[in-house]
């Protein structure tokens, strides 16, 4: 059948271009759900495009456990690397910058410029670390609708998010329904199945087992990088997939020389992983690994009651985003979230793509996500 | 509209005399979401389409009609009894696996059942078999048996033996035409290029 009325997308795109960051500071105490405060709240956020006079056409970024705030343009000349959503996010884009004025924080937690455990606590002059109060994503969503009210946007046009980023899309819609016009989550669950959990375990043994970790108050210049690192090449390996990594690496070898150490790098994916741990450990924390993952697998939108019960209090259209070869958060834990939905009369889509990337998919600028995207938002 | 869209639009019309304002509507095999739209406009239902091709689904978020990519079986076992007041498969019977179950399913799921589907005992279908040895092709199953899904066509006769072997109530029927507009009375399973069946369950 000519069934399709899908006219491929011509995009004309443009770039973001040079961004600067800017510091959001609350002076009020910051409550976090489970119990505990901090005296003073601080995020760091990038934005692109311009709000416009009605402030109805914001859309918010939510960014998953290793991302940050820069999710499209470049820092400067010499900082030429690009924002994390890049692709997705500019003039002419999916998420376009001419049309909305987009808003990516650095989560609660965080470790790039948020208060975070290795803030430093404005009363002691030391920073938290395991002080830092109990995080879960509520606080994180908490604190984001804190910084959307500093601009005086009553409701967002839409808020986005993938992995971690959909777990605080959903609590979006959840806890603020009343200012959330959709909203987008893509590879992620409604919560963290025994799998997950095992594997960010494993990550927070590695950190802590770790003697420079030193029950979480080692020096920010001489911490756990060994832990760290050994948590994000195994982290790593849950974003790929088994297919994505045969065809990326198979068994190619990194050197022909094998007269080097027995146990050196050999494969090219030793090299890769052992690359991705090093350079991973120059701008992330350890404690933020271990707060960040634990908020993660707390999260349980089927607790207290049914999931049903949870996803109830929605009233913004939405759109869930599952891809095929993703095992970390496969495509069933999307679908079980639009599937209750359903069933509680929202308005809600399920979308799945069959891509080889893993977890790590939506990461990936492939026109079918890039259209869907596209589509959605201009609705 | 093209003679192709009228002609698979057939049932619009027929549907939605008998879909009732602001119902809940389940769209079975929905493709582009072009009836959800139609009934949404006419009768202001909430719908939601289901189909297992992305660009399908693509179409239905462009027309801003929820839906569901997946199979119809596991969306259908997901939801309570009578979470629906109406469960549609339009062209969708003759293409699933095992239609006894689903539809028993459907009239768990919704509170009335429709079914649409081209008669295979209609003349011009019978005249292509018995004369020239083929399966007709038209406007909306424009290809070769090799390009085409697998398929399993029934007639009115059949599917009304189907009805009530099962005990399924027929509460309405609609026969069209070969032209698929023109409503027809007389000898259905001969006369009908196109049926449209408003089933509920005697339980």
């Amino acid at each position: 059948m000519n069934d399709s009325d899908i006219e491929p997308l011509i995009p004309d795109e443009g770039e973001v271009g040079f961004v600067e960051y800017q510091d959001f500071v609350s002076e009020e105490p910051f409550r976090f759900a489970a119990g505990g405060s901090i005296p003073e709240l601080r995020l760091r956020y990038e934005t692109y495009g311009h709000l416009n006079a009605a402030k109805d056409n914001a859309i918010l970024i939510c960014h998953a456990l290793s991302g940050d705030h820069h999710c499209a343009g470049v820092h400067g000349i010499e900082e030429r690397k690009q924002g994390w959503w890049n692709f997705m996010v500019g003039p002419g884009k999916p998420i376009d910058t001419t049309r909305y004025f987009v808003i990516c924080s650095n989560v609660l937690g965080g470790c790039q410029g948020s208060s975070g455990p290795g803030s430093i606590h404005p009363e002691t002059g030391k920073p938290y670390n395991l002080d830092f109060p109990k995080l879960t994503v509520r606080d994180m969503v908490k604190a984001q609708a804190l910084l959307i009210d500093s601009f005086g946007i009553d409701r967002l046009h839409a808020v986005i998010g993938g992995s971690m980023g959909g777990m605080q899309t959903l609590q979006w819609v959840i806890d603020f329904p009343g200012r959330v016009g959709r909203y987008i989550a893509l590879a992620c669950g409604a919560r963290h199945t025994a799998q997950a959990i095992a594997f960010n375990d494993t990550g927070r043994q590695a950190i802590i087992s770790d003697p420079a970790w030193k029950q979480g108050s080692y020096d920010p210049q001489d911490g756990p990088d060994q832990g760290l690192a050994v948590a994000r090449m195994m982290a790593h390996i849950t974003y790929l997939s088994d297919v994505g990594m045969e065809s990326k690496f198979g068994r190619r070898r990194r050197n022909a020389d094998e007269s080097k150490e027995h146990f050196d790098v050999e494969f090219e994916v030793e090299s890769y992983l052992r690359y991705q741990g090093a350079s991973f450990v120059t701008r992330f924390d350890a404690n933020t690994y271990l707060y960040l993952t634990k908020a993660l697998d707390r999260f349980d939108l089927h607790s207290p009651e049914s999931l049903d019960a949870t996803l109830r209090p929605v009233t913004a259209p939405g759109l869930v985003v599952g891809f095929t070869s993703d095992w970390l958060y496969p495509p069933q834990g999307n679908r079980e979230i639009v599937e209750a939905l359903l069933r509680v009369g929202k308005h809600a889509t399920y979308a799945e793509l069959a891509m080889d990337f893993g977890h790590d998919s939506f990461l990936v600028r492939a026109p079918r996500l890039y259209e869907l995207i596209h589509r959605f938002l201009s609705r | 509209m093209s003679p192709t869209d009228k002609k698979r639009q057939a049932d619009f019309q027929i549907i939605a005399r008998w879909v009732n304002e602001g119902e809940r509507v389940l769209d079975l095999g929905c493709g582009r979401g072009v009836l959800l739209e139609y009934l949404k406009q006419k009768k202001s239902i909430y719908g939601v389409g289901v189909d297992i091709d992305f660009d399908k689904i693509l179409s239905c978020v462009k027309r801003g009609v929820p839906a569901y990519q997946g199979d119809i079986r596991v969306i259908l076992a997901t939801f309570p009894d009578a979470s629906f007041d109406r469960v549609i498969f339009s062209r969708t019977v003759e293409q699933l696996e095992e239609p006894d179950a689903v539809i028993a399913e459907g009239l768990r799921v919704g509170r009335r059942v429709t079914v649409g589907f081209a008669n295979r005992g209609f003349w011009v279908n019978r005249v292509n078999a018995f004369l020239r040895g083929r399966r007709t092709v038209n406007e909306v199953y424009p290809k070769p048996w090799y390009e085409s899904l697998p398929t399993n066509p029934f007639s009115v006769a059949e599917f009304e033996d189907f009805c009530h072997a099962r005990r399924i109530i027929i509460e309405n029927r609609i026969c069209l035409s070969g032209d698929w507009r023109s409503e027809c009375s007389v000898l259905p399973n001969l006369m009908a290029g196109y049926a449209i069946y408003d089933l509920s369950s005697s339980a």
